[in-house]
């Protein structure tokens, strides 16, 4: 697979806008307000992705929006988006049933650079919906599982009915290949986990590497610089650590001017960068 | 170097067999002001205009335009590129504006090409008309070193002929006979007797040669064009104190002054600049359904980072949410970022966005007031 390379969009008809129709396979609910959609080209064609790309999904009368992908390449010829319904577009996709038509544009932008990952120790702190993007990683590091060195996952969501991903979560419970570990900031009174923001969980961690250690960071701005600050205490080059990025993207394709940051197109550059790149970003993370 | 000299009126006449082949779109006088409007008859021009209040942008890349149509057909869709051909020729562009398009012409061709763009760009044949002098006070296109185009059109008139003299005009040194004509508010401006041709394309070369109304530049002739030069140079005064090449630099020192949200107090965030700036290109993408509820129209319009919601996301959250930092954000892509992604002026110094700021917010001062500052 070619990484950290950006796959040209297809050109139907003349124009870059037109979206590929993608049949919906599966549904899942895992929050009461996000649901997993496994998705397929009607032409069956693999979407072709890196871990950390985005596509932009088109209800064609209501409109199109961008959402990450959050299965690996490596696992099927389906992909997968995790969807939040907050506006128009996300919201009417909860209404479609299995065998529903919907149109793709993608993938788009750069993901994580995972052969910068080969034969590293990685952990990945994700919060809220930033594992949602981040999931793409973690199962292509486990499907990859020998090219990788040790391998730690930490998650933070604000409450128990707020954690996605639930049969992931117990599969990496239970799996050798990664340690795992999940906190909740408000627990309820069935939460038999960790509480407390998703820090906290860095007391567990054992000694890093700095030298051979990537970090990936994903999740809300406010979380994003709590870790960060746990991270570099612990040595971490900046250089080694990344973040994925949200922004509005109407075009996905470096024009419109929507998802600017500073001088950077998220949509072209990101949404992956590393930290080294995003402290020059002063608008990233406000 | 000249290539062709053509009187006014054989020029004109070279316009009106080309409305035969192509939608004429050229600077028409109402009331005061200019505007580009498509006319049928080249007699319709006015070429001794000062300044049209828009650039010739909506020309290009309309203010909205259908992306692609479709059809929802049994759960299905079928859909269909939307893609203007039709010929085209924009006449009477100044050298700011041939710069803006440059730039457009650069945006849309990078990365991933905008066929919608790119192949109404590609049917337009653009006729630039040189600046004498400045088109109107508050203008920097000189600064921006934009009051010249090096490319960018298919043919450039330099407006040479003498010009009948219009009283003794007030600014700019009137009495010079080469220098182009003299613009005044409160009179007619008076178009120039002939123009010196350079040819910037093949395009331009043929259509302009093959009706033989032009004819070959003589010593003279060339020797009236470094009159026109020198006497340009003279009329052009610069604006910014700092060169462009260094506002970059100067932006970079300045990204924390309180300079930004001094001014922005008293920014309405009407876009207005956005609207009339010939370089901006950012747009919205929104679909429109027909009356079937089962067929319509992915479009797209322009829209501007001046506007509230410009840089919100779902949550909701706005990543500039004050117009202080949108207000940084449109300086700093029209001097800086879009110069270093494109390796072309941002900005080209017309003074559009001045002359529309309901505020009267000026790029002139802003940058000055920086400049002291640092």
């Amino acid at each position: 697979m070619a990484m950290t390379t950006q796959a040209t969009p297809p050109t139907a008809g003349g124009s870059l806008y037109i979206p590929t129709p993608a049949r919906i396979r599966a549904i899942e609910d895992l929050t009461e307000f996000e649901r997993l959609f496994e998705l397929e080209f009607l032409d069956g064609h693999p979407l072709g992705h890196d871990p950390g790309q985005f596509v932009q999904v088109s209800v064609l009368g209501i409109g199109e929006c961008p959402i990450s992908i959050c299965s690996s390449p490596t696992r099927q010829e389906t992909f997968e988006l995790c969807i939040r319904r907050v506006g128009n577009v996300t919201n009417h996709l909860h209404t479609l049933e299995p065998g529903a038509i919907v149109g793709i544009r993608g993938p788009l932008g750069h993901g994580f650079d995972v052969s910068e990952m080969h034969g590293k120790d990685v952990l990945i702190v994700a919060g809220g919906l930033g594992l949602a993007p981040v999931r793409s990683l973690i199962q292509y590091i486990l499907d990859e599982r020998s090219r990788f060195g040790r391998f730690d996952l930490l998650y933070g969501a604000r409450e128990p009915k707020e954690i996605l991903f639930k049969d992931d979560l117990t599969e990496w419970r239970e799996s050798a290949d990664v340690d795992f570990h999940v906190t909740v900031d408000r627990p309820d009174e069935q939460w038999r986990g960790k509480s407390g923001v998703v820090t906290t969980l860095f007391k567990g961690l054992p000694k890093l590497d700095p030298a051979e250690t990537m970090v990936v960071i994903v999740g809300p701005p406010i979380m994003f610089k709590f870790v960060v600050l746990e991270v570099l205490a612990r040595r971490i080059p900046q250089h080694s650590i990344y973040c994925s990025l949200e922004r509005r993207m109407k075009c996905g394709i470096g024009k419109c001017g929507h998802c600017q940051a500073n001088n950077v197109y998220v949509c072209m550059d990101g949404p992956v960068f590393k930290y080294g790149r995003l402290k020059a970003m002063r608008e990233a993370l406000e | 170097m000249l290539d062709r000299m053509i009187t006014h009126s054989a020029f004109l006449e070279l316009v009106d067999e080309l409305a035969g082949k192509r939608r004429i779109i050229g600077p028409v006088a109402r009331g005061e002001r200019f505007f580009y409007e498509e006319v049928e008859r080249a007699g319709a021009l006015d070429l001794a205009f000062n300044y049209c209040v828009y650039g010739p942008r909506a020309f290009l890349f309309p203010p909205t335009e259908t992306l692609f149509t479709f059809q929802q057909i049994e759960g299905r869709f079928a859909a269909e590129a939307v893609v203007e051909d039709r010929p085209t020729a924009l006449v009477g562009v100044h050298p700011c504006d041939i710069n803006a398009i440059r730039l457009l012409d650069r945006v849309f061709e990078k990365d991933h090409p905008d066929e919608h763009y790119l192949s109404r760009r590609r049917n337009t044949l653009i006729i630039g008309l040189d600046c004498p002098r400045p088109c109107t006070d508050g203008i920097f296109c000189s600064d921006m070193k934009t009051n010249e185009a090096t490319e960018g059109f298919d043919v450039m008139l330099f407006p040479l002929g003498a010009v009948q003299e219009v009283g003794a005009s007030g600014k700019g040194g009137g009495g010079d006979p080469q220098a182009g004509p003299s613009v005044r508010a409160d009179e007619p401006p008076a178009a120039p007797s002939q123009y010196g041709v350079v040819f910037g394309t093949p395009t331009g070369r043929e259509w302009l040669l093959y009706s033989h109304k032009s004819t070959v530049p003589t010593a003279a002739d060339e020797r009236a064009l470094e009159q026109y030069h020198r006497s340009k140079a003279a009329a052009f005064r610069r604006a910014i104190k700092t060169p462009s090449e260094d506002l970059p630099a100067l932006l970079d020192r300045s990204y924390d002054s309180l300079l930004w949200e001094a001014t922005a107090r008293r920014c309405y965030s009407c876009g207005s600049c956005n609207l009339s700036c010939p370089t901006c290109y950012c747009f919205n993408i929104y679909d429109e359904l027909d009356m079937t509820l089962a067929a319509g129209e992915r479009k797209r319009e322009w829209d501007g980072c001046q506007l509230p919601k410009f840089a919100e996301v779902a949550g909701p959250h706005n990543f500039r949410a004050k117009a202080a930092s949108r207000l940084r954000h449109r300086i700093y892509r029209k001097a800086k970022w879009v110069r270093e992604q494109t390796d072309l002026p941002g900005c080209v110094g017309c003074a559009r966005c001045d002359r529309a700021c309901t505020a009267k917010i000026s790029s002139v001062e802003i940058y000055n007031q920086l400049a002291e500052e640092a």
